[in-house]
């Protein structure tokens, strides 16, 4: 079989988030997962790519944020790259939930959805590129 | 239809939100600037009715978060009701139903507070 992947191109603006979690939402049903999840993988997108478009690129809507799909028989892989700010996987450090809601602040939540919803996430550096990676995958029971 | 709209209204000493369309990075300004609005007059005790809210992402939790310290300072709370399963799952997942008390519907929310704003 062969193994289906596309790519889509979005300005760093908060304003094509919707579009992108529709997008997410539509192959992860596509891939074969259930509506509860589809919804779960779609959020997922949503932190990783406000992340980008928020830290990496601190809210400078004149970059681009670049996203493809990949459909494995074993996985739905979404790959999300920029060229802002980068975070290495040693760097993600998640919030405790208890913590949390004895001390409530915002932010951080982001991280803790995306790595609660998703099988894998992990973040990259290409330093021939130079651009940043954050990989989310999804398994297809 | 707009990302996101905001209608308020008032039910004894409750304010009752309601939120329709979604609240992620980009209209969470706006569900913001409506719960700020409510805590600066003075309205302590609120309500989301979340029956037409589609979607939530943390940037929106944060939003809630900011004020729950403010309000229960002042005696009030912000109880949810009617929650999407995939708004509920946001929520559960993270926790924050201990946080905060979440009903059914909007009469089990304001049945659950009457006795408490009478006492």
């Amino acid at each position: 079989m062969d193994h289906a992947q596309f790519r889509l191109i979005i300005p760093s603006q908060t304003r094509y988030l919707n579009l992108v979690t529709g997008l997410a939402k539509r192959a992860s049903l596509a891939a074969g997962l259930d509506d509860a999840t589809a919804a779960k993988v779609s959020i997922a997108v949503d932190e990783a790519v406000t992340n980008v478009i928020l830290h990496a690129y601190h809210g400078e809507g004149e970059h681009s944020v670049e996203l493809e799909l990949r459909f494995t028989e074993q996985a739905l892989e979404i790959h999300i790259w920029h060229s802002g700010q980068g975070i290495r996987g040693d760097q993600m450090v998640l919030p405790d939930p208890k913590e949390y809601i004895k001390h409530p602040r915002k932010g951080g939540l982001g991280l803790l959805l995306m790595s609660r919803f998703m099988d894998e996430v992990q973040f990259k550096a290409d330093e021939v590129s130079g651009r940043n990676e954050c990989c989310l995958i999804k398994k297809i029971s | 239809m707009a990302d996101l709209s905001i209608a308020v209204r008032q039910v004894g000493d409750v304010a009752v939100l309601l939120p329709a369309g979604f609240i992620n990075a980009h209209t969470v300004r706006e569900f913001e600037e409506a719960l700020e609005g409510l805590v600066e007059g003075g309205r302590y005790t609120i309500l989301l009715n979340c029956k037409d809210l589609t979607y939530i992402s943390s940037a929106g939790l944060g939003a809630i978060m900011g004020l729950i310290e403010t309000v229960r300072e002042h005696e009030g709370d912000i109880l949810l009701s009617n929650l999407q399963d995939n708004v509920f799952a946001i929520f559960d997942t993270l926790g924050f139903t201990q946080l905060y008390r979440v009903f059914a519907d909007e009469d089990q929310a304001m049945a659950a507070v009457a006795p408490e704003r009478k006492g």
